[in-house]
């Protein structure tokens, strides 16, 4: 394939702005996909996926388009869109050389339009700007319009007006993507240099690779080179994904595409890593990529102890998918034998997390989450906290350092005072605010992530009546007063129940704490006293009043079948029920460490 | 649960007792009667209230499904509950125990029961009725002696009565039931004392006292989630149940199942069949039929039932088939309701199953918590266990 005529692109956009309408439609218009096949985000492989609407995964799909007698191979990258994920957009980016960035045309721009479209200028892609959904019964297109010029500088007359849904524009967006576009380059008879921007396990064939070409070629029955390891390997299969994988005879400079080498395991190839030929290898690797870091983790422990290898067995199958994904085995004193996960963020933990109970069956115990902490000791030494129960109880610690992002809002100007006020309560240290026209702004924060995990996106959705959103990225550790506070359940401490919290709040969220797990725990036969401490000091108490009568006062013929479904009900119940000391605690108890909203 | 076919009769057929081995055939029947005069707010039984005009298709229709007996059978209890089965009309009364006595052949001291609301027996005709055609056993439906719970219930009579009717009763049908309601909104435990003692000097052979229970769809229901109606708390409803079971043992009436106390001999033996896990016929809309382990539920809407029956099809409108383990371990759950509780040689003669294999540890850890203790041959609730016997009950209780 000549290179003149490759457009490498992705689509970038806020959550719900279109993008994957958009990508069917330019796979339908182009016949890459008939309308029998045609299903909704086509691109979205994962159920997990189509059920949220939202891409995790990214996947590149090669399509064939003909404009003015030439036909020209368009090679469209998809990139998830959420702020977890800020990682496999900037990978994804990397195989372009342009981005179609779509803004709703009702919505307009939003926090992830401003993360995405910096992440595009940062890797150096011609922007395609696009308002989407113009066909929408309510639009407010020159706002949008106006929006899109003063955050991100782009020129009115630069933007395309498009209807994924309904197809109006698409080909002003063909044209725009071969005529803006550069053209990929590359020497074609240098040797073979391409970049790995993903990859996926298939349970028969091993490790799918993606890779973007630079230079040289790659071919069936070559022996290449993976330059991080110096590891080589005989090319099985090269191709195309169209959308389905399509074997080739070669991929040239500028394509897009994979090949399957016989890799068993997805660990042995490293996102960012440089394909070469083993007997002539390229002068210079590409630099490559730093490793996502996992900045919130929880607990997962099987209800059934023979569960433990099951668990294990389907988190490895999970890793080999997701390598941002981390899980190490850990035990508690209260949950036995488990596993300390991390994830990039919250989404990322649901999507895990319901892939597990969807794909694997096991009945799950799952721990609140909670951000990766520092500890500096006395001595100097610097601990790594991913859970609070290991946060020592004697002294010892210096400082308590904890995560720091700085978040971005964007929301009508009437949700800024009380989204201030917000942030203030969680202990942020204001930005700067920016007018973006008369009716929204951007507001820049700097907070604490354990501030901003649990129920920021909910409190900023209800303040801003929905029209709120925000994006954040990582800027580093930062000291605070911070401390662990323990849960005594009939004077045991429950070490899964533990967390980490600001000193100036312990004793407000201890206390609600309690009140939480007081409605989550069921009457027993004795009275149930639980306790907030902070180490030895008690600093908030409930108590569950002990269980005097039940009983079913009828029970005859006519009784029998519905009471011992109503008695059978109360026994699946109790499958996910745990026993501390004599207590029975359930499941979602567990969570409520994270439901304790500023006004309990 | 697992649906056979083949081994199993066709739904609503009840003629091939014939092919069961002896010991497995019922020996108890039990009919039931919906009609009332209206629903009570706390009630969801199968009944239907204001539609006399359906009585004497009813009646037409209980002859028809009888009929499938095929036989008149020989049983040891027969018993009619509703609704109301003294709301029929005399004549009415007279013609269904006639047709009833006409497929059922009482064993020479089989117990007959009938259900009363004690309105219905103030004047001397049904109880002359229901005397001649052998019932001797009255079930009334008191509630309370208390004229404000009365009301707060939705009863139609009044305190009083039922004093004048247990006392005609006494002469024809001396063996005489008092149904009794604790736990009622604005009840006090005052109240439930006064309604025991009431209950008491009036001698009869008989006491159950039930815990008011909050049932989906009935108007107590509704208003309790509006707020409307407060369950009692639950520490009085304890101590109206301690009340009882101190107070009515006092009195002689033995406690011998969970809500139900009665004089030497005269425990409910057709209420035995069902805590015994033992066969039952079972004719009416709503009535619960059990025979070789297979449950058929009449069409608890009384309409359905009628088309069904008139139309000559069956009126089952829930069917199960209990596997030999769901059987034990119902047989279990109910057995444990009796006093007496559940005996290893029985059980493992009735049901096929070990006592000890079927709970497990369960046992032990009851007797720890102090809610079972072991018995010569078995096990039983303690007196705290029968405070909460839902709690033991989950334990053993399959999960399907």
């Amino acid at each position: 394939m000549d290179p003149r005529f490759i457009r490498n692109f992705s689509i970038v956009a806020h959550i719900d702005h279109g993008k994957s309408t958009l990508a069917d439609q330019l796979l339908l218009q182009t016949g890459t996909i008939t309308q029998r096949e045609f299903r909704d985000q086509i691109l979205d492989d994962l159920d997990v996926e189509r059920e949220r609407g939202i891409t995790v995964k990214a996947r590149a799909v090669a399509i064939n388009y003909e404009q003015d007698g030439q036909v020209y191979e368009l090679n469209l990258v998809d990139t998830p869109g959420h702020v977890d994920f800020h990682y496999e957009v900037s990978r994804s980016l990397a195989a372009c050389e342009g981005a179609l960035l779509l803004v709703d045309a009702f919505q307009g721009v939003q926090a992830q339009t401003v993360a995405n479209a910096y992440a595009a200028i940062e890797s150096d892609l011609v922007i395609i700007p696009c308002i989407n959904k113009i066909d929408l019964p309510v639009v407010r297109t020159a706002e949008v319009l106006d929006e899109m010029n003063s955050v991100l500088g782009i020129r009115p007359e630069e933007v395309l007006m498009v209807s994924g849904k309904s197809g109006i524009g698409i080909t002003d967006v063909f044209r725009a993507i071969v005529e803006r576009i550069p053209a990929p380059s590359g020497d074609s008879t240098a040797p073979l240099k391409a970049m790995i921007f993903d990859g996926k396990y298939d349970n028969y064939r091993g490790v799918v690779t993606y890779v973007r070409m630079r230079e040289g070629r790659l071919r069936k029955g070559m022996k290449i080179a993976l330059m991080r390891k110096g590891t080589s390997h005989e090319v099985l299969e090269v191709g195309q994904f169209r959308p389905n994988m399509a074997p080739c005879d070669e991929l040239g400079p500028g394509q897009v595409g994979y090949f399957i080498a016989g890799i068993k395991e997805l660990g042995g190839v490293h996102v960012g890593d440089t394909v070469t030929e083993a007997n002539r290898p390229a002068s210079d690797p590409f630099p490559g990529y730093k490793q996502p870091q996992q900045m919130v983790f929880c607990g997962m422990y099987p209800i059934e102890k023979t569960d433990f290898e099951k668990l294990r067995d389907e988190l490895s199958k999970m890793s080999l998918n997701d390598a941002s994904f981390t899980f190490v085995p850990e035990t508690s004193d209260a949950l036995g034998f488990g596993f300390r996960c991390g994830f990039l963020g919250m989404l990322h933990m649901e999507i895990i997390q319901q892939r597990l109970e969807k794909e694997a069956n096991i009945d799950l115990i799952q721990t609140a989450p909670n951000v990766t902490y520092e500890l500096l000791m006395m001595d100097g030494e610097i601990q790594k906290i991913d859970n609070p129960q290991d946060v020592p109880n004697t002294g010892g610690i210096k400082e308590f350092r904890e995560p720091i992002v700085k978040v971005n809002f964007i929301l009508p100007v009437d949700g800024i005072g009380p989204i201030m006020q917000l942030c203030a309560d969680r202990r942020g240290i204001y930005k700067s605010t920016e007018y973006l026209g008369t009716t929204r702004a951007q507001l820049v924060y700097e907070l604490p992530l354990a501030e901003v995990i649990y129920d920021m996106h909910d409190r900023l959705k209800s303040i801003t009546r929905g029209y709120g959103t925000f994006d954040y990225e990582i800027i580093g550790f930062r000291p605070a007063d911070l401390v662990k506070v323990d849960i005594l359940v009939k004077g045991v401490r429950v070490d899964a129940l533990a967390s980490i919290m600001h000193r100036d709040n312990a004793e407000r969220r201890g206390r609600g704490l309690c009140k939480r797990l007081k409605e989550e725990i069921s009457k027993h036969q004795f009275e149930i006293p639980i306790q907030a401490a902070i180490g030895t000091r008690i600093i908030a108490r409930e108590t569950i009043a002990a269980l005097r009568k039940n009983v079913t006062a009828k029970c005859y013929g006519g009784d029998i079948t519905r009471k011992r479904k109503l008695w059978a009900k109360q026994r699946e119940g109790k499958k996910r029920l745990k026993q501390f000391g004599e207590v029975e605690i359930p499941q979602k108890a567990f969570l409520s460490v994270l439901d304790v909203s500023d006004d309990m | 649960m697992t649906e056979r076919t083949g081994v199993f009769p066709a739904t609503g057929d009840t003629a091939f007792v014939e092919t069961l081995a002896p010991f497995r055939v019922p020996r108890s029947a039990y009919i039931h009667v919906p009609f009332c005069r209206h629903r009570c707010g706390y009630c969801d039984f199968t009944l239907v209230a204001g539609r006399d005009d359906l009585i004497e298709r009813y009646l037409s229709a209980m002859e028809r499904e009888l009929a499938t007996l095929q036989t008149p059978r020989s049983v040891d209890t027969l018993f009619l509950g509703g609704g109301t089965p003294t709301h029929l009309a005399p004549a009415q009364l007279e013609r269904f125990l006639e047709l009833l006595r006409t497929w059922f052949d009482l064993a020479r001291d089989a117990e007959f029961s009938v259900e009363a609301n004690p309105r219905d027996l103030l004047e001397s005709d049904r109880v002359n009725v229901l005397a001649r055609l052998g019932v001797n056993r009255i079930s009334l439906g008191v509630q309370s002696f208390d004229d404000t719970v009365l009301k707060r219930l939705e009863r139609d009579h009044q305190a009083d009565e039922v004093e004048r009717v247990v006392e005609h009763l006494s002469r024809l049908i001396p063996n005489v039931a008092l149904d009794l309601i604790f736990g009622v909104p604005g009840q006090t435990l005052e109240s439930w004392r006064a309604t025991l003692e009431r209950a008491i000097a009036l001698r009869p052979a008989h006491v159950s006292t039930y815990g008011l229970t909050f049932e989906k769809g009935t108007t107590f229901w509704t208003r309790r989630s509006k707020g409307e109606l407060s369950p009692a708390p639950e520490d009085l409803e304890y101590e109206m149940y301690a009340l009882a079971m101190d107070r009515l043992p006092a009195a002689g009436y033995g406690h011998y199942e969970l809500s139900n106390f009665a004089r030497p001999g005269r425990d409910c033996r057709h209420n035995e069949t069902y805590w015994a896990g033992r066969p039952c016929f079972a004719f009416g809309p709503g009535a619960a039929r059990y025979i070789a382990g297979v449950r058929e539920i009449g069409h608890r809407s009384t309409t359905s039932w009628l088309a069904k029956v008139e139309a000559g099809e069956s009126p089952v409108g829930y069917r199960e088939e209990l596997t030999a383990e769901d059987r034990a371990r119902e047989a279990l759950i109910v057995g444990l309701r009796r006093t007496r509780g559940v005996s290893r040689d029985e059980f493992a003669r009735d049901h096929g199953f070990n006592l000890d294999e079927l709970g497990r540890s369960a046992w032990d850890r009851l007797c720890q918590r102090g809610l079972i203790e072991a018995t010569e041959g078995g096990y039983r609730l303690t007196r705290a266990g029968r405070f909460l016997a839902d709690t033991v009950t989950v334990e053993f209780v399959g999960t399907t």
